[in-house]
């Protein structure tokens, strides 16, 4: 693998984790540029490595709980997420991933930010979903 | 009168939607109530949705065994269709299931069992300043070890059927992709590589030496052979528990089932009594083999948060209408309480080791009782018993290239089947009727619901709730004594809900 990659976490049949699913969707009903990939990484965990290994930069896509106001689309960094991360557990999710990253990385670290969305009640609306992915690619372009 | 103290404890490493609450006297565990504390509603979600739906929602059940529920939701259909599968559906089938199970095991094992004896508990013992260097969560070189060597191996079930986890290339009649020979010779070097350095690492020998090992004895003389075994890390492992006293903690009830799982092609080389590579079978109270029988499984739900029926129901009867209040408190988990003939009964690889009759670990609960220590070690050395057959299957596959992986079938309209396997943590079942050519009933009993079950309607606690009782606690702030009973099960309660969450400050983009 190489390039850059938007990975789209999320269980659609849940609300509210299912931002990551729709976004996947937004982004994969339109044009993408070659070098950029849409990897729609459902439930993966600690099997994401795989698809980070490799890549120059990666922009995950996620729904957040207590790390922003509700309703808001913010940017955190591979550091500030991974500072969530516990132990290993059937649950561990991606803060054990980008915690554990540097010492498990077979190639290069590459840039990595996660772009996500503080739920408001149940599940996002549209327009959340549409600044999400606008948000997505901005950074996957052109950076954080 | 003694002093009596009830207490929740976190097992966050367990599971976020587990809740153990144990009552202590005189610092031991005299009762425990297990608690999952989140409802699913996949079997609800199933209702009305077309006949092969299961296939792609239910391994969406768990991301850690995606592959189990798919092939379970699968070999219900086959059922319903009465089709008989290809040699090469079920080799590569197997092979897929088997992957996921190996990695499973070992992961369980290093990154979540062992983290335990870097506990403060342990300072004094005299292999905890090695159990932090080699387990510290996040930090011990066992630990990024095992993430490192496990991330590949997984890749065989991308190769065999398209993506993992989530995969939906089971399905009735077989498989959706016949891979080539080449896609198998990758599979094979992925194999030999995991094989390899479990050897290497995990065991300390090759799998033929370990096989050699069939008594208490054995295992004894096995340990003190050869550093390489002392110190791989199922070495440790013993070394560790012994010394420190683990060996009389976690026994249950002595009732293990397991469903069988495996089925052998008709033409292989690996061989097995029954069938199946994995027996099926129930022993009660210690005692002799049972056939197993699937209409002798029940569900009761009266400490379970759904409307009340008296006793139990078979899953082909069963609902899943949740209702969360009106008992006076005697409810207290969403999983309901599976019962084989009226009785709670362990799951897993002790379950299976004992059922198949491997003579260590019947030696081992003959002289020892089933407890925490045999149960943790049979789950890190069932990949031994099961990677020797994956490579068969593998080269099977690759000598019969033009051999089918699917067997046409009329499309699905009535009918029930059920599909039983054994998954990583023990019996899944899957209870499906279609009328119409859609779903009208779909029940799962998952390895967690037996061994994680509450009460029953006579009373009888799940098997990790008995395991528990006796336990010493010595710090209740810290109950690491009671996280070993529950891990040694392997818990697994979640999957569905995993956003990304913190308490503290917002932060803003």
């Amino acid at each position: 693998m190489s390039g850059n990659a938007i990975i789209c976490l999320g269980n659609r049949y849940v609300a509210g984790d299912d931002v990551g699913c729709r976004v996947f969707d937004r982004l994969s009903s339109g044009e993408l540029p070659e070098e950029l990939e849409l990897v729609d990484g459902g439930l993966c965990g600690l099997d994401l490595l795989r698809l980070v290994e490799g890549r120059r930069r990666v922009v995950f896509v996620d729904a957040l709980a207590g790390l922003a106001d509700a309703g808001s689309v913010v940017v955190l960094s591979r550091e500030q997420v991974a500072a969530y991360a516990g132990g290993y557990g059937h649950g561990a999710g991606l803060p054990y991933l980008l915690r554990l990253l540097p010492q498990v990385c077979a190639t290069p670290l590459p840039e990595i930010v996660l772009v996500g969305t503080e739920l408001m009640g149940n599940a996002a609306d549209e327009s959340v979903i549409g600044d999400l992915a606008a948000r997505c690619m901005e950074v996957a372009l052109h950076g954080a | 009168m003694s002093k009596r103290i009830l207490r929740d404890i976190p097992l966050n490493r367990v599971e976020g939607d587990l809740e153990i609450r144990i009552e202590l006297e005189k610092n031991r565990i005299v009762d425990a109530w297990s608690s999952g504390t989140m409802f699913r509603g996949f079997e609800n979600l199933l209702i009305n949705r077309g006949a092969l739906d299961g296939l792609v929602i239910t391994p969406r059940v768990c991301g850690i065994c995606s592959t189990t529920h798919l092939m379970a939701a699968a070999g219900a259909l086959d059922r319903i269709a009465g089709v008989v599968l290809p040699d090469n559906a079920i080799r590569l089938r197997n092979v897929a299931l088997m992957a996921e199970h190996c990695q499973s095991d070992v992961r369980q094992s290093v990154l979540m069992f062992l983290p335990d004896f870097t506990a403060a508990l342990y300072a004094a013992h005299p292999l905890h300043a090695e159990a932090v260097k080699r387990y510290a969560p996040l930090a011990g070189e066992r630990c990024v070890d095992v993430v490192r060597q496990t991330k590949t191996f997984l890749e065989i079930i991308a190769i065999l059927g398209g993506q993992w986890p989530h995969s939906s290339f089971m399905v009735p009649g077989g498989v959706s992709y016949a891979p080539s020979v080449i896609e198998l010779n990758q599979c094979r070097h992925l194999l030999a590589r995991y094989r390899n350095w479990y050897e290497q690492s995990v065991l300390g020998c090759a799998l033929e030496r370990w096989q050699a090992v069939r008594s208490a004895a054995d295992l004894d003389a096995w340990l003190e052979e050869a550093s390489a075994q002392r110190d791989g890390d199922v070495g440790f492992f013993l070394r560790f528990a012994r010394a420190a006293g683990l060996r009389d903690r976690g026994q249950g009830y002595g009732h293990f089932l397991s469903y069988g799982s495996l089925d052998l092609p008709a033409d292989t080389a690996v061989v097995a009594g029954g069938g199946q590579l994995v027996a099926a079978g129930f022993v009660a109270d210690f005692g002799a083999v049972q056939s197993f029988d699937q209409s002798r499984v029940s569900e009761h739900v009266a400490a379970s948060w759904y409307s009340d029926y008296e006793g139990g129901k078979h899953p082909f009867e069963g609902v899943t209408d949740p209702r969360a209040t009106g008992a006076d408190g005697k409810k207290y988990s969403w999983c309901k309480a599976p019962r084989y003939a009226g009785l709670p009964a362990e799951t897993g690889p002790l379950a299976e080791r004992i059922v198949g009759g491997d003579p260590l670990f019947l030696d081992l609960v003959r002289q020892e009782g089933a407890n925490l220590v045999c149960r943790q070690l049979a789950r890190m050395t069932r990949p031994a018993t099961l990677l020797a057959a994956m490579e068969t299957w593998l080269v099977e596959m690759a000598a019969r290239p033009d051999s089918p992986y699917y067997q046409p079938l009329s499309p699905l309209v009535e009918g029930r089947g059920f599909g039983l396997i054994e998954a990583a943590r023990g019996a899944l079942g899957h209870w499906v009727e279609i009328r119409e050519g859609r779903i009208s009933r779909y029940q799962i009993i998952t390895p967690t619901a037996w061994n994680g079950s509450p009460r029953d309607g006579a009373g009888l606690r799940g098997p990790w709730e008995q395991a528990l009782i006796g336990t010493p606690i010595a710090d209740i702030d810290n109950p690491v004594e009671a996280g070993h009973v529950v891990r040694s099960f392997d818990p697994c309660l979640v999957c569905a809900v995993h956003v990304v969450g913190a308490e503290g400050t917002p932060l803003r983009g």
